[in-house]
């Protein structure tokens, strides 16, 4: 600070910052007026939880559940039919979504999920799968060896059956079905239902038409509510 | 009868109500004339037998009714002035550039819940926004607004405003005593302790104004200031006024001696458990505060309704009156040739414009120039629009101010604002005062 | 006498909206359970005339959700206990519970106002873990943009430091500031506010043109603009006469309280982890390590505004010695480190960040420890507060600039 003299008047820093504040009353604003104005966004911005489309309009997500795997506190959620008519479809923070946030909350506080999606999944006897987690202790640190004993008990992996594992060990869904999706030997469909629909389509090009009526009446009409 | 319901029930609202109010207007102002008719030459007798009177009532009412726009357009101000300074916009959105905001405040706290806490003591919470606000409302009534705008004139006037203005701080005790709260009752014995101490200051700081003018009655101290601005008692009194107004910023409770509701430190003071309305009477009294104290230093220091400079004795002699049947002509045609006059030179020079929007343009600059002139002839014809004008630009002057400090300057400390009250506005007080006397002995003799 | 009744309280047996002096003590203030040790029975034992005052965790000024019991004399405080844990999310733990990339989101949050740096020490510890180099241009941008981040974090100081002292303006126009930067930082890492930038053997993401043309822009009236904003408070008799001498410590005693960074700095110590232990390419830049020796609040404001003008050469320095090359090094995607133990400490904003990671050889850290320099300065709060008058509590609280985030992890 050098010694200018008007310093040491009483009063003179409190009249310089006035001084100050009054030139900022002239000078342009810095404020954004939202709803007109929109701050421009960043192309690396990483705020927005959205699935990409591709350039023919259709959605990139394959529902491989590998986000929902990374996301770190677990807010990515789906839910909807997937690709294979196998599952319900759809994406995003859990609790976005009115129809999923009752579930999530029932989820979290270890209790039963009830949705519709699920029910043509049911009718699986769980008993099972309840002796073979026994077995592991219910510890999901094994889960690929629960997942095998499963499927060599039943053959395949079940809807019912990956939801009980859910259940039981408190493993979130997206886990399992990402652990169990990820490995080629373990099946979500029976090896007999497998072999005779890739029979039917070797012999007749026509029966196309009966395979794809046939896959409707599987899917069970859930619809796709994304 | 069902024809009647039937047509009833094919009208819309506003006709229903236009239905309704017409006949009843009817009804009412022909009883009106009536009355005056049959009582008018009694009811004059009596308001002139009684003028003292019934003008005083009329200020009375005038002043509390006054008192909220004041409020509102120092709050607005205090947005406005503050969120410019700080580089922001500000209220925008509400009015032409959101002047009306305070307007919807008012409206805010009128519908709030209005909330006491559980075991606050009921009745002395309830008075307290009611004590500070009449004691703002009651220093409005000495105040010389304008040659002959003023609700009464007491040869006593500043000292019946120093003492019903300091009623205001009962207000602030009762209320942080009340709340059942300790930001509360810190808040309010912080505004006791800061508020009776720099009463001294203030009250000393226009002793020497005082000894100088001779007379306690504000009009006769504005009038002693007329003439040139070298009048004004600022430059006779400088450090009077320099103590007066920093006394009087404390007195306001503005920053940078806000410490009864720092916001920072003790939440919101005295007004913690406050809501609603009666948060908002605290609100309205702190804001007609800053206008009070605004307006007596420009009414004690800056000359009060006085123009700066004396304008030279113009008379202009426009009597409408005297011009008789060419007067209807000149109402009727006026309008329309100067709109006519001011859009015709736009619809002329831009080709690409359009006509409707030449005479919407006409007709703005048209009643712009009018209302101008309008504004011209009457201050010039009558005194108290042109010391209205000056006065009111003075203490909106003064106004600024205060919100300019709030927003430069940060608060002092407890400790240090009293300290500072006697240790050093005190004795330039007093300073001021000894020297004021011995040069007013000095001279006289 | 050992409670105050407070006015405007009926206290009758028959209301039952009211409770007695005899059953609560002093409203709220007494804790509901015995007292646990000598020092919580002495201090919630008051003397004559004395008082509680419940300060947060909802107040307009305690940074966030620390609550202070204040036990006052008038307006004087006697003594203080600072009750924390409002915040507390258990970090430490989820961090344990996640693999070695999760970790890096999960200590985004600890101190909101300076992300870059809760970032920079687990990295660098795992990076130790691990026996990764991290390639030069990383470094160099780590630093850049963690300079940056420095800088937008005294910005706001000396905004909320102002707020405190009851100043309106400084913390709108200290929020403009962090705004720019803050803007370009979004250009370079993808948010404003958790950058999440920082990976284990680099950063996420090059330089780019946005953040650049951004960084340019503001560098060329940076100083300008800080040194007017400056002029506000630091000429203010006012500003001045309030911070001088508030909360004065010696170097014996903040080196006895553990204080890093520019509160110790402001004692007169010179202790700066980026020249003491120094890490990153820090010791390949030129630049100062202010000190004053006042040890007062205005002497921690000062300093600090002091770090802001040195950080901006850091970064002048950092965009004319940027070499090229790559920004990550070549890791496996399931980072497994050996076991093992790492310390990493960095100079922040506030002071020593530091983690210590334990590596049992599984993709999740064994145990995580993050040392956070609000959570130690809030100590010396109590040593710092004692004696002072209400309104300076909030205004020493601010001087220390702890981030409730990270006090309560």
């Amino acid at each position: 600070m050098s010694m200018n003299p008007i310093r040491l008047v009483p009063g003179s820093g409190m009249v310089r910052g006035m001084a100050l504040t009054l030139r900022r009353f002239f000078e342009p604003k810095a404020t954004i007026r939202y709803p007109e104005v929109r701050a421009d966004i960043p192309p690396k911005f990483r705020g927005r939880l959205q699935l990409l489309y591709d350039e023919y309009g259709t959605l990139k997500c394959e529902t491989c559940f590998q986000c929902a795997q990374a996301c770190p506190i677990e807010c990515i959620d789906m839910g909807g039919m997937d690709t294979k008519g196998r599952f319900h479809v759809h994406w995003g923070a859990a609790e976005t979504y009115g129809e999923r946030r009752e579930e999530s909350a029932l989820r979290r506080s270890g209790r039963t999920v009830p949705d519709p999606a699920y029910d043509h999944f049911e009718g699986v006897d769980v008993g099972a799968v309840d002796d073979i987690l026994e077995g592991f202790d219910h510890d999901p640190a094994h889960l690929l060896a629960i997942l095998e004993a499963t499927q060599a008990h039943y053959g395949y992996l079940p809807v019912g059956a990956l939801k009980r594992i859910s259940q039981v060990t408190g493993t979130w869904y997206a886990q399992i079905y990402g652990t169990a999706s990820f490995y080629g030997h373990l099946r979500f469909e029976p090896p007999a239902l497998l072999e005779q629909a890739a029979a039917m389509a070797a012999r007749r090009p026509a029966e196309q038409a009966f395979l794809a009526g046939l896959g409707a009446s599987l899917s069970g009409g859930g619809g796709d509510d994304a | 009868m069902t024809a009647v319901s039937r047509a009833w029930g094919r009208l819309t609202l506003p006709g229903r109500i236009v239905f309704t109010l017409v006949p009843l207007l009817a009804v009412l102002g022909a009883g009106l004339v009536a009355l005056i008719v049959l009582f008018g030459g009694t009811a004059a007798d009596l308001i002139l037998a009684n003028l003292g009177f019934v003008r005083f009532l009329a200020a009375a009412t005038i002043i509390l009714v006054i008192t909220i726009p004041i409020a509102f357009l120092n709050i607005y101000l205090e947005m406005k002035v503050i969120a410019l300074m700080n580089l922001r916009v500000g209220p925008d959105r509400v009015g032409p550039w959101g002047s009306l905001l305070s307007v919807v405040h008012g409206l805010k706290v009128l519908i709030k819940e209005d909330f006491t806490p559980t075991a606050a003591d009921p009745i002395v919470f309830t008075w307290a926004p009611v004590v500070t606000y009449a004691a703002a409302v009651m220093t409005l009534l000495v105040l010389p607004f304008a040659p002959g705008l003023y609700g009464q004139d007491f040869n006593i006037g500043l000292l019946y405003f120093f003492a019903v203005g300091g009623m205001g701080v009962v207000g602030l005790l009762m209320g942080g005593w009340s709340s059942f709260n300790k930001y509360s009752l810190l808040g309010g014995l912080r505004s006791a302790a800061q508020i009776v101490s720099y009463e001294i200051p203030l009250t000393l700081s226009v002793v020497g104004l005082l000894i100088l003018a001779g007379t306690m009655s504000l009009n006769q101290i504005v009038q002693q200031q007329s003439g040139w601005f070298t009048d004004w008692f600022v430059f006779r009194q400088p450090l009077g006024f320099v103590i007066f107004f920093i006394a009087a910023t404390a007195e306001a409770n503005r920053t940078p001696f806000d410490l009864t509701e720092a916001d920072s430190e003790i939440v919101a003071g005295f007004a913690t458990e406050y809501s609603g309305m009666r948060f908002g009477f605290f609100f309205f009294a702190e804001y007609v505060n800053v206008f009070i104290l605004s307006a007596l230093a420009a009414v004690l220091f800056l000359g009060g309704w006085n123009a700066p400079f004396p304008f030279p004795a113009l008379s202009i002699p426009l009597y409408p009156g005297s011009l008789g049947i060419p007067l209807l002509f000149l109402i009727a045609l006026v309008p329309i040739i100067g709109t006519l006059a001011l859009a015709a030179p736009f619809y002329l020079a831009r080709s690409s414009m359009r006509w409707w929007v030449a005479l919407i343009i006409g007709f703005v600059l048209f009643n712009v120039v009018a209302g101008g002139l309008t504004f011209a002839w009457a201050y010039v014809s009558f005194d108290w629009v042109a010391g209205l004008v000056w006065f009111m630009a003075k203490t909106f002057g003064f106004v600024f101010v205060f919100v300019w400090m709030r927003g430069t300057l940060p608060r002092v400390r407890i400790d240090q604002l009293m300290g500072f009250a006697w240790k050093w506005l005190l004795p330039a007080a007093l300073l001021n005062l000894f020297v004021t006397a011995a040069a007013v002995v000095i001279v006289g003799s | 006498m050992t409670t105050t009744s407070h006015p405007g309280r009926h206290a009758s047996a028959d209301d039952p909206r009211v409770l007695l002096d005899d059953e609560i003590g002093v409203f709220g203030t007494v804790p509901p359970y015995p007292p646990r040790t000598e020092r919580e029975a002495e201090f919630y034992t008051l003397g004559d005339g004395q008082m509680f005052l419940n300060m947060g965790p909802q107040h307009p000024s305690t940074h966030g959700v620390l609550r202070i019991v204040l036990k006052l004399d008038g307006e004087k405080v006697v003594d203080l206990d600072p009750v924390l844990g409002y915040l507390h999310r258990g970090v430490e733990k989820l961090c344990e519970n996640a693999d070695y990339h999760q970790v890096i989101s999960q200590v985004d949050p600890l101190e909101y106002v300076s992300s870059l740096f809760c970032e920079w020490s687990p990295v660098m510890a795992f990076e130790k873990l691990l026996d990764v180099d991290v390639p030069r241009r990383a470094e160099y941008i780590r630093v850049l943009s963690g300079e940056l981040n420095r800088i937008a974090s005294h910005a706001l100081f000396m905004g909320w430091f102002a707020l405190d002292l009851g100043g309106l303006t400084p913390i709108l126009w200290s929020f403009i500031e962090r705004d720019e930067i803050v803007e370009m930082l979004a250009a370079l890492t993808g948010q404003r506010m958790l950058f999440n930038y920082f990976r284990i053997g680099g950063v996420n993401g090059d330089l780019n043109h946005d953040f650049m043309s951004r960084l340019g822009d503001w560098m060329s009236r940076a100083t300008g603009q800080i040194e007017a904003n400056l002029t506000l408070l630091n000429q203010n008799e006012i500003f001045v006469r309030r911070a001088r001498g508030l909360g004065v410590v010696d170097t014996e005693t903040a080196l006895a309280m553990c204080m890093t960074g520019p509160n110790l700095r402001a004692t007169g110590s010179p202790f700066d982890v980026r020249r003491a232990h120094p890490y990153s390419i820090y010791p390949e830049l030129d630049f100062d390590i202010p000190t004053r020796t006042e040890g007062d609040s205005l002497a921690r404001y000062l300093l600090r505004m002091e770090e802001i003008k040195q950080s901006l050469r850091i970064i002048d320095q950092c965009l004319h010695q940027m070499p090229d090359g790559p920004i990550m090094a070549k890791l496996p995607r399931l980072l497994r480190p050996r076991p093992g133990r790492a310390y990493a400490a960095i100079e922040g904003p506030r002071g020593q960040y530091a983690t210590y990671a334990i590596s049992d050889g599984t993709d999740q850290p064994f145990r995580m420890r993050i040392h956070d320099p609000s959570f130690v300065h809030l100590q010396s709060v109590g040593l710092l507060m004692r004696g002072d008058l209400i309104a300076d509590c909030m205004a020493i609280m601010a001087s220390l600039d702890p981030v409730m985030g990270g006090v309560d992890k």
